[in-house]
This record gives C-alpha cells, sequence and structure tokens, in this order.
C-alpha cells in the first residue's frame, strides 16, 4: 500500500537557524502517526512544511506519490491536506457555522460551489466535533476548549486525506483530553491519514500507531510507542519533563 | 415578513430615487449626482476594503483612469461617451491586474501606503503626458441637461450594490471573507488567495473607473488633480467605515449621511465643512470604529453603553 | 562635471532635511505603531509658528527653533494623551484614519486663523551663499543640513542612551513588562508623541526658511515623510538619514536631467519599488 506522504531529506533554514534537519519519514494510509518532541524541536515547522504555509529549503515532499513542494497552501488543501493551527486561527467575525463553512467552499477538490450546501455540511461536521448548538454564536465569543473543537471542525470539513493536527489538548483537562481522543479516533475510523502533534503523552501513547521523535530538527527515534517512549535517547531528550 | 417590508421599503426609495430629476431643483440634483457617485466610490472600496481588509487608498488611481480614459477616448479619438466608458474601464481593470499582483503581495499598512504611493505616481505621470493634455487638462464636448448623469450614477450605484449583495452570499464572497479574518487559515483553507484579492481589487476599480468616467463627462473638464484626486481616497473610505464596511448598504448611507450633512453645514456656514468632517472622522473612530451597520445591530442590546465600550476595549 | 557635483550638493542638502521631517513619523511610528497621517500638519504649524514669531516679534528663525520645538511638544503630548491614547489598541487602521482626520482640522483651522497665502520666513541672510569647490551652497540650507544631522544623531543618542529614551524604547516592545517595571505607558505614550512633534516643528521651522509655506503644504509633506521613512527603513533610527538623502539626491537628479515634474515619478515610483522589493527598507535585513 502506497503511503498517502513521504517525506524525503526535508529541511528548513531560517537566517543561519536550522529549524528542520534532513527528515525524512512516511504517513500510511489510515495511520495515526504521532510527532512529539521536546519545545523548538521544529514540529509545527515540519508540519506548516507540509500544509504549506512554509517552502522547504531542501527536500521533497509527496502526496498520494505526487510531488507538492512547490504547491501553494491552497492547492494542498484542495489535495486533501488539512491542518490545525497551534496558535489558533479562527475566523472571528464570522459565526461558528460560516467558519466552517468556508472549509467546505474551498476543501477537497476545490469544494462546494453551493453556499447552502456547504453550510448543511458544516452543520454536519460542528455535529461531529460536539458543538453543533454554538452555530450561531461568533467565533470569538467560544472558550478554550470549544475554539479546539471548532479548529477541528474547520479541518475536517475540508474532507481532508491526511489531517494534520497540531497541540489541539494544549490547556485541556483530562475529561476534555479523552473526548477529543474520541473524536480522533471517530475521524481516523473513516479512513482519514492523522499526524498528530502532541505534548499530553498518555494521549499520544493511546491514540499513535507509530511515533516519531523530533530534536533539534532531527530524528532521533521512531517505531512503536512502547518502545520509542523507552529509548534512552528519547528520555535524554525530555529529561526534566514530567510524564503526563 | 419582516424582509418582506424590508424589501418593500427599498424598493419605494429606489422609484423615489429615479423620480428625483423630475420633482427636485437643479442644485439638489447636482447635489445628487455627486452623493451618488461618492456612495459609488465608498462601494467599490468596501469590496477591497471592507471585504477582503485590504484597506487601499489608491482607488483614486481607477477614478482617475476611468476620467482620463473616458476624455481621451472621446476628445483625441472623438468616440461615443458608452465607448469612452467601456474603454476607461478596461483600462483601469487591466491596470488592477497588472499592478495589483505585487502590491496585493503587501499586508496591512504597507499596502495601504503602497497604493498612497501609486496614486501619487500616476497624478505625477498623467500630468507629463501629451495625450493626457498634461498639466493642462482636457476639455469634453458639453452634454446638457444633468437627467441623464443622474439616473447614469444611479443605475452604477445600484448595480455596485448588487454585486455586493452578490458577493455577501457567494462562495467568492465567503472566500473574500475568510481572507479578511485570517488570511493564513484562508489559504490552507483551500482559499486562492492571491486570484480573489486581484479580482475583489479589479471589481473596486471597474466600479472606480466608471463613476470617474461618468463624472468627467458630467463636469467636462478634468485635469491631473482632479480627476486623481487623493482626498477622494479618504472620502471614500471614510464615509464606507462610518457606514460599515463589509456590509451591505452601511457604505451607501455612510455617503448619504455624511454628504448631506457636510453640504448642508457648508451652505449655513461656508467652509466649516472641512471642519465638521475632521470632527466627525475623530469621534467616529473613537466612538464606534465599526460604523454605523454595527451601531444598529449592537444597540439594541448595548444601548449607550456600546460607545463607551468601544472607548475602553481600545484605549491604553 | 562641476554641474553634477552642484546637483549632488543640492540633493544632500535637501536630503538633511528632509530627514529631519521624517524623523518624528519614523519615531512614532517605530515606537508607538501610529501611522500619523497629520505629521505634515504638525510640521505646517511648526513653519507657521516659527514665521509668526519672526513676523510680529522679529525673532531669528533658527534661534525660534527651541521654541518652535516646545511648542509643538506640548500640542503633541496634549493630543496623544487625550485623543490618541484612546485608540491605541483598536486596529492600526484607525490610527490611519483618526490622523486623516486630525490632518484635515488642523488644515482648516489654519487656514481659518493663518489664511491661505503663501509666506516666506525671510531673514536679511536668506540669499548668502558659501562658494566650496565652485559650488554654490546656500547659507541657509546648510544650516538646515548640520541643524537636522544635529537632531536626528541627538535623537538616536537619546533612544539608546538616556533612561527616558529606553523607557521608550521598552514600551514599544513589550508594555507589559514595561509597566511592571513602574514605566507609565499613558505618559510615554504622550512623550514620545510630542517628541515626534517637537521634531514635525523643528523641520517646519527650517522648511518655512527654505521654502514657501501655506496651510495646506501638509498633506505633500506627510506623502513624502513616508516615502522617506520606508526607504530608509523603520528598524534602524539613522534608516530616515539613508532615506533622505538618497531622496534628495534622487530628486535633484531626476530634475535636472529629467525634468522637475518628474520628482514626484521618481519619489514615488521608488517607494512602489522599495516596497514590492524590498518592504524593510534600504537598510532593513530581508523579512
Amino acid at each position: 500500500m502506497m503511503p498517502i506522504l513521504e517525506v524525503r531529506g526535508l529541511s528548513k533554514l531560517f537566517e543561519g537557524l536550522v529549524a528542520v534537519n534532513e527528515l525524512s519519514f512516511e504517513v500510511g494510509e489510515g495511520e495515526i502517526l504521532g510527532l512529539i518532541g521536546p519545545n523548538g524541536a521544529g514540529k509545527t515547522t515540519v508540519i506548516s512544511l507540509i500544509s504549506g504555509t512554509l517552502k522547504p529549503s531542501e527536500g521533497e515532499l509527496l502526496f498520494q506519490g505526487r510531488p507538492i513542494d512547490q504547491l501553494p497552501a491552497y492547492r494542498r488543501a484542495h489535495l486533501g491536506i488539512g491542518r490545525t493551527f497551534q496558535i489558533m486561527k479562527p475566523f472571528p467575525g464570522l459565526s461558528v457555522l460560516d467558519n466552517v463553512a468556508v472549509g467546505a467552499l474551498f476543501g477537497t477538490g476545490g469544494g462546494q460551489r453551493k453556499l447552502n450546501k456547504a453550510r448543511d455540511d458544516a452543520r454536519h461536521w460542528l455535529d461531529f466535533v460536539d458543538l453543533g448548538h454554538r452555530a450561531d454564536q461568533r467565533a470569538d465569543d467560544l472558550g478554550g476548549p470549544d475554539r479546539k473543537r471548532l479548529e477541528l471542525a474547520k479541518a475536517l470539513a475540508l474532507k481532508p486525506k491526511l489531517l494534520l493536527l497540531d497541540e489541539v489538548m494544549a490547556g485541556l483537562n483530562h475529561a476534555e483530553i479523552d473526548e477529543v481522543v474520541d473524536v480522533i479516533k471517530k475521524v481516523r475510523a473513516s479512513g482519514i491519514a492523522i499526524l498528530v502533534i502532541e505534548h499530553v503523552m498518555r494521549a499520544i501513547q493511546s491514540l499513535s500507531d507509530r511515533l516519531l521523535v523530533l530534536h533539534h530538527g532531527q530524528m532521533i527515534a521512531a517505531g512503536v510507542p512502547d518502545q520509542v517512549l523507552n529509548d534512552p535517547q528519547v528520555v535524554e531528550a525530555y529529561l526534566g519533563r514530567r510524564r503526563a | 415578513m419582516k424582509r418582506r417590508i424590508a424589501w418593500a421599503a427599498g424598493a419605494v426609495a429606489l422609484v423615489l430615487l429615479v423620480l428625483v430629476p423630475w420633482i427636485a431643483t437643479p442644485t439638489l440634483i447636482q447635489f445628487g449626482i455627486s452623493m451618488l457617485l461618492l456612495a459609488t466610490l465608498a462601494q467599490g472600496w468596501n469590496i477591497i476594503g471592507g471585504y477582503t481588509g485590504y484597506a487601499c487608498f489608491g482607488n483614486s488611481v481607477f477614478y482617475g483612469l476611468g476620467s482620463y480614459g473616458t476624455a481621451i477616448a472621446m476628445v483625441q479619438w472623438n468616440l461615443p461617451f458608452g465607448v469612452g466608458l467601456a474603454f476607461g474601464a478596461v483600462l483601469a481593470v487591466v491596470f488592477a491586474f497588472l499592478l495589483g499582483l505585487p502590491v496585493l503581495r503587501l499586508r496591512g499598512h504597507y499596502f495601504a501606503i503602497a497604493t498612497l504611493a501609486l496614486a501619487e505616481v500616476m497624478t505625477a505621470i498623467i500630468s507629463n503626458l501629451d495625450i493626457a493634455g498634461r498639466n493642462i487638462g482636457l476639455v469634453l464636448p458639453l452634454l446638457k441637461g444633468d437627467t441623464l448623469f443622474y439616473e447614469l450614477s444611479l443605475g452604477l450605484l445600484v448595480l455596485a450594490t448588487l454585486t455586493v449583495l452578490w458577493i455577501s452570499r457567494s462562495r467568492f464572497g465567503y472566500g473574500l471573507i475568510a481572507i479578511r479574518e485570517s488570511e493564513d487559515a484562508a489559504a490552507v483553507m483551500g482559499v486562492n488567495t492571491t486570484l480573489h484579492k486581484v479580482l475583489a481589487f479589479a471589481l473596486a476599480a471597474f466600479f472606480s473607473a466608471l463613476a470617474g468616467g461618468i463624472h468627467a463627462y458630467w463636469i467636462t473638464f478634468i485635469d491631473p488633480e482632479s480627476a486623481f484626486d487623493i482626498t477622494l481616497n479618504v472620502k471614500m473610505i471614510i464615509m464606507a467605515v462610518f457606514g460599515g464596511p463589509g456590509s451591505i448598504l452601511g457604505p451607501v448611507i455612510g455617503a448619504f449621511l455624511l454628504s448631506a450633512i457636510s453640504e448642508v453645514l457648508s451652505t449655513q456656514v461656508s467652509t466649516v465643512a472641512s471642519l465638521f468632517f475632521g470632527l466627525v472622522i475623530v469621534v467616529a473612530v473613537i466612538f464606534m470604529p465599526r460604523g454605523l451597520a454595527d451601531v444598529a445591530r449592537r444597540f439594541k442590546q448595548y444601548g449607550l453603553r456600546y460607545f463607551g465600550e468601544n472607548v475602553k476595549a481600545h484605549r491604553l | 562635471m562641476d554641474l553634477l557635483l552642484q546637483i549632488l550638493a543640492n540633493g544632500i542638502l535637501l536630503g538633511g532635511l528632509y530627514a529631519l521631517m521624517a524623523l518624528g513619523l519614523a519615531l512614532v511610528w517605530g515606537v508607538l505603531n501610529i501611522v500619523n497621517l497629520a505629521h505634515g500638519a504638525l510640521i505646517m504649524l511648526g513653519a507657521y509658528v516659527c514665521y509668526y514669531l519672526f513676523a510680529l516679534l522679529g525673532i531669528d528663525p533658527f534661534a525660534a527653533l527651541p521654541l518652535a520645538m516646545l511648542t509643538l511638544f506640548c500640542f503633541g503630548y496634549l493630543l496623544q494623551r487625550y485623543v490618541l491614547n484612546l485608540i491605541i489598541r483598536a486596529p492600526m487602521f484607525n490610527t490611519l484614519l483618526i490622523t486623516f482626520g486630525i490632518e484635515v482640522v488642523l488644515t482648516y483651522l489654519a487656514q481659518l486663523f493663518f489664511s491661505a497665502d503663501f509666506r516666506t520666513i525671510n531673514p536679511s541672510y536668506a540669499g548668502a551663499n558659501y562658494t566650496l569647490f565652485g559650488i554654490t551652497l546656500p547659507l541657509v540650507r546648510v544650516l538646515a543640513f548640520i541643524i537636522a544631522l544635529t537632531l536626528t544623531f541627538a535623537l538616536w543618542l537619546f533612544l539608546a542612551r538616556a533612561r527616558l529614551g529606553r523607557a521608550i524604547r521598552a514600551c514599544a516592545q513589550n508594555l507589559v513588562a514595561a509597566r511592571l517595571y513602574g514605566v507609565e505607558p499613558r505618559h510615554i505614550y504622550a512623550l514620545t508623541f510630542g517628541l515626534g512633534a517637537a521634531l514635525a516643528g523643528a523641520a517646519g521651522d527650517l522648511y518655512g526658511v527654505a521654502s514657501q509655506i501655506n496651510p495646506y503644504i501638509g498633506g505633500p509633506l506627510t506623502a513624502k515623510s513616508f516615502a522617506i521613512s520606508i526607504i530608509g527603513g523603520l528598524e534602524n533610527p539613522l534608516g530616515v538619514v539613508v532615506g533622505g538623502l538618497f531622496l534628495g539626491i534622487v530628486e535633484s537628479l531626476t530634475a535636472a536631467y529629467i525634468g522637475p515634474t518628474y520628482t514626484d515619478v521618481a519619489s514615488f515610483g521608488i517607494l512602489v519599488l522599495v516596497l514590492i522589493f524590498k518592504p524593510t527598507g534600504l537598510l532593513g535585513r530581508t523579512a
């Protein structure tokens, strides 16, 4: 089975700082790949490079076998790559429903043409993440956990084939984390491949099929969660961090 | 039910507006033409500034291109008015595409300044061109009777407003709004931001140019200073922002109100109109930065506290 | 060759004045994030202050410079403290609008009180010239150039070394942290704007000696100050000097070799090019 995403020798330099250093990995179809590492390891940069928000300095990106590293972000969205932002970017002046409707209008394959149909789709996704009751509120009136749900719904409305999640659980309590984990499992059950960045260890342990550990922009370990989390190099990179 | 009443009221208002040349004094008709053209400019700005969030200070360029396009076509090449208008509009749209692509890559105030600079450059270039009559300008053929100009201006405003109405309900418009609210998020959600921005820019250019062309023929004389009048930019922005950017009727109401009050004041107390304008701007930006449309929307909930809330939210 | 030297000299002297003009704008923009469309009007007011001091009291314009600066400083302080501070945390676009409104009001009031007639400040030495290596250097322009550069350097020194200057820079970088250190932002902001206004006042004084003034010079001067600030780059305080000199020389060359009516095309054309290709300015690092 062809992997849905292939990353080969990916590098990103920022004015002398090497943020990502010759990274190579694959995401299989329907797989959940966890991406972990200490702060500043370059994880969000990797997501930005895949989604097209940033252009790589070197390396190749292949999505379903097609090279995408020169494509602008909106084209990658049309191909089926969706992402959430760690520092959330809702459309503040729009209603929650319309926020998600934008995704439905411009998503995979170019999205919906009709506004009405897009709004119907948006309602479906809001229900999926359990935010349906807030459809008509303004996006900037939402509290923290609801904003995360909205961010997720917006990405899902694109009907992506690959979903890139950037720390969707930051700042949530235990019960809320469990809810989000359930939603992510639902997403995977519908066939979508997911690349998850997380710091909440128990969540990412239970979710991921495989784990990738990044440190100073380089991959230092890869494999199944149990194996990776006991790897002495990984432990050393995290020395001093509590495991949730 | 409420919507039906609103539509009916709108239709009645429109009919009244159409009938103005037959029921009003000549001065009032002239005032009406100026006001309708300004309202069109404000609506044009609304598309790029209000809906897309790119505060453009350069629509005067397109207004001027429309004026000069029409004038040159009629004066130098002896073409009829309609062709002149079309020529002016095409000229403006082509410029919008050419200039838009590099300039729309800039964000925020850099974009604003770039468009302002473009406006200055155009004025300077035109005043050096012979075909445009250099600094002296051009004199257009005279057409007596303001009725035609009035109805044309009204028609243009209606067209512009209908366009904005369409934008507010279309996929294209949602793309523009997404760009305004968060351009990065819009891009990763599949919005072709460059295309959307340039099209919005071109639409604004289109309407500005037509307004310029009508104005030129009406006034029968243009020169670089008046055709590329930079203060037009701020006037149209003030009117759009005062009325409510990103709304359908806001700019129109803003234009009507501000023009009317300014006119009344200037007949009563000559040049105090400028002072009024300036003070209104300062007060409005402090107390109602999102325009009348937002006041209308929120007044029910907040009452007079609305104004105080705005200040509290924004002051140091 | 001599002609070229003369043209360059003219350009450099003009550039010094330009740098001073833009200095206040760049300061307020860089530190307070306020895009002040009324900056030219402040220059205009400074010019009128000096004009009336000269016409009514016979005070020499160069002696009147500190007075003009003081007057404009007070005006700027009050304006920021009681008007502009009200919208500081609003989107930056609002500062554009409100300062435009202020510009309209100031221009109108100037026209009301000073009339629309053109004026110049004409001290007895106005026509005097130095001659150096065959180049004619008008005395007033040389003095203006020296004062402009002195003030620019003084400002740079103030921001870098003086306690107040550092407080200003602290506010610019991190308002919350600055507050924690006991800095009172409302006062500091007002001081900064006052300082910008004072510099505009100085520029106005020198401009009034070098050229004619009327209530409407504000707009074009604001536009030019923007061009200078952006071309030089806002990151570096010396950017205005580079921008000013660059623009002064470009305008001088354009006027001589292409034609005086093309100077605006050159200035604003370059501004557009800089914005498109290097928005951080000639001295800025690439974004």
